[in-house]
């Protein structure tokens, strides 16, 4: 990830990139020898970053090291100004301090959950905003892929990664939050982990303070899911939305017809796109809150409620 | 050049591997597709006698055999190759499973037990120096023996691609070596350059920057008329097409990933100046038949309609 950030990142006339740091030896033997035409400095310790005068710093190290890297950064006065992959930190206490931290420094903050800039989310969103569905009555969220279908052993990289909730649930539960405001876990319906302890799959129900009921499902071992998909499907009292990372499709009760919105369909050209054209839209937007010196609507605050909604749902299996 | 110059015709292999960009969903259910390799490798052969010209493939396990296949019916050497490297979702698959250096043991590995001294000699090296242009270099005489191994000596690999991750990444962070490194090497060889890109526009803007030849590489990017996948704009990638001085442009995506029927996508595409070609994937013999008599038709026989 924090190639494909640093490539958006150089396209941008407002940046300029200015240092790596990867503490892994031959990677960063290698990085110095594929780097040496460019001006972009190499390093293998954070503290080479100070003196810098870094404008930001972007972190995309395994979930497990965030809380200590963003704290050194803002200790040693390396950056006021930090994008985290996400999620924010391995549990909310590590978020909640991170939140305070960052407050007190006072800078823009940003977490990596860029599913919110895909343009068929922000469709839907947008339809929920405008009201012709009414309002909301319960909603299903799903998050699955098939990256450990299959996988007998133990594999330190899904571990590393914070398991089904934190490296795939995570999307979901954000653009949960982001249509339907904080939610409160009720019950936990099924729960599979692996030898390593963390999550393979995971299927909760959640509150919103108005009592609307959602269901999550989120799995990592779901057969057929050659790519990551995500989606929701909402009931509202005059009609239905199911949207995932493809399309939107609407179904009002005053109307049979079902309406279908693909990407194709909503302009989701961006002006460099790599993976997909979210990211660049995620680093524009942070790009742009830090010319504008403004927050992020994901900033640390916001983004740490996905680490309290996870915790409630470790909390209940008996792992936080 | 002109929209009445012949063009290279393709087929493409995402339906072999399940991809649709329109909607995984759609992917999962497919049903009545090619399942076996003897089926694949079917559809693409249907695709030749119809008027297609060659293949375009990521090199993976599922596209290998096919090559193997139609090589021991003795139908290989009839098919043009263009092979995209490196087959980008299996690399981030293992390396979602086993890590960044879990995917480089495993890449070396297999390097390694290719038997290809010449590879594994100057990968050697390579990584004792670390030196990133060697490292390219093996991997591209790895990848080059898989396909031959497969395909057999005889086959015509008539361009490698390199995967639009890799593509874009390079450009974005401005490693113009990388680019020179790989046409250098592919020229040598007699194997044309090819670029797999989503931010055509761009690249041709750099590849000017960097006085590098456009005329001697292929260019594989999306063209189709929602402008999906198209960067900047669907305009801009027109602009760009009409403003090169041969075609070097294979376009891909045509359908825009089962949005457009193939009557839509070949309307389109024949109103395009400068392209060099098509790709287009279809999952059945029927499909193969239907599509590529289709584009045959509207696009390969151009030049006589409008003279």
């Amino acid at each position: 990830m924090g190639l494909l950030h640093a490539s958006l990142l150089n396209v941008f006339s407002e940046v300029k990139l200015v240092a790596l740091c990867e503490k892994s030896a031959l990677m960063n033997r290698l990085f110095k020898r594929v780097f040496s035409t460019t001006d972009i400095r190499i390093v293998d310790d954070l503290e080479k970053l100070r003196g810098l005068g870094l404008d930001a710093v972007y972190v995309t190290t395994p979930i497990s090291s965030h809380s200590q890297i963003v704290k050194d950064l803002y200790a040693e006065e390396i950056t006021r100004n930090v994008f985290v992959e996400k999620t924010l930190a391995l549990n909310y206490n590590q978020s909640k301090e991170l939140c305070e931290i960052a407050k007190n420094v006072g800078g823009v903050t940003m977490v990596g959950y860029m599913k919110r800039f895909s343009v068929v989310f922000k469709k839907a969103k947008e339809m929920l905003r405008q009201g012709d569905l009414g309002e909301p009555r319960r909603f299903k969220a799903y998050a699955y892929s098939s990256d450990f279908l299959g996988l007998t052993e133990e594999s330190k990289s899904s571990a590393s990664r914070g398991g089904a909730l934190s490296d795939l649930g995570c999307h979901v539960i954000d653009l949960a939050l982001w249509m339907f405001g904080r939610l409160e876990v009720r019950d936990v319906l099924s729960f599979a982990r692996n030898e390593a302890g963390s999550e393979t799959s995971v299927s909760f129900m959640a509150l919103n303070s108005s009592g609307l009921s959602g269901q999550f499902d989120i799995s990592q071992s779901m057969p057929g899911y050659r790519m990551p998909e995500f989606g929701l499907s909402i009931e509202c009292s005059k009609g239905k939305i199911e949207v995932n990372d493809d399309r939107l499709c609407l179904t009002l009760d005053n109307d049979s017809a079902q309406r279908k919105l693909y990407r194709h369909d909503l302009n989701d050209g961006v002006y460099f796109s790599i993976g997909d054209p979210e990211y660049f839209r995620e680093n524009r937007e942070f790009v742009d809150s830090l010319l504008g010196n403004r927050q992020c609507e994901l900033n640390f605050d916001n983004a740490s409620i996905v680490d309290y909604v996870i915790d409630q749902v470790r909390g209940r299996t008996g792992r936080q | 050049m002109n929209s009445a110059s012949r063009k290279t015709l393709l087929v493409g292999d995402n339906p072999f591997h399940g991809i649709s960009h329109l909607s995984q969903e759609r992917a999962r259910n497919r049903t009545g597709n090619a399942d076996s390799v003897t089926e694949k490798a079917d559809v693409v052969l249907t695709a030749i006698k119809n008027g297609a010209d060659g293949f375009m493939f990521s090199v993976s396990d599922v596209t290998l055999p096919i090559l193997k296949n139609m090589r021991e019916r003795n139908e290989v050497e009839q098919v043009e190759l263009y092979a995209i490297v490196p087959y980008a979702y299996e690399y981030v698959r293992i390396a979602t499973q086993k890590g960044t250096p879990g995917l480089a043991k495993r890449v070396a590995k297999q390097i390694a037990m290719s038997g290809n001294v010449g590879a594994v000699l100057s990968g050697l090296s390579a990584v004792v120096q670390m030196n990133p242009r060697s490292l390219l270099k093996t991997y591209l005489t790895y990848e080059v023996s898989r396909i031959k191994s497969s395909a057999g000596r005889k086959a015509k690999l008539t361009s490698l691609l390199l995967h639009e991750v890799i593509t874009d990444m390079g450009l974005a962070l401005n490693f113009d070596w990388l680019f020179k490194s790989y046409i250098s090497y592919l020229s040598e060889r007699d194997i044309v350059p090819g670029f797999n890109t989503r931010n055509f526009p761009y690249l041709v803007r750099k590849f000017k920057e960097w006085n590098l030849d456009l005329e001697e590489t292929v260019i594989a990017t999306q063209f189709n008329k929602a402008g999906f996948q198209m960067n900047p704009s669907r305009e801009e990638c027109e602009k760009t097409l009409s403003s090169l001085s041969s075609p070097i442009v294979v376009a891909i995506s045509v359908l825009a990933a089962g949005y457009f029927k193939p009557p839509q996508a070949a309307d389109y595409l024949a109103g395009l100046e400068n392209l060099k070609g098509v790709a287009v994937g279809v999952s059945t013999t029927k499909q193969a038949h239907d599509t590529f008599a289709l584009f045959q038709e509207r696009l390969k026989n151009n030049h006589a309609r409008q003279r």
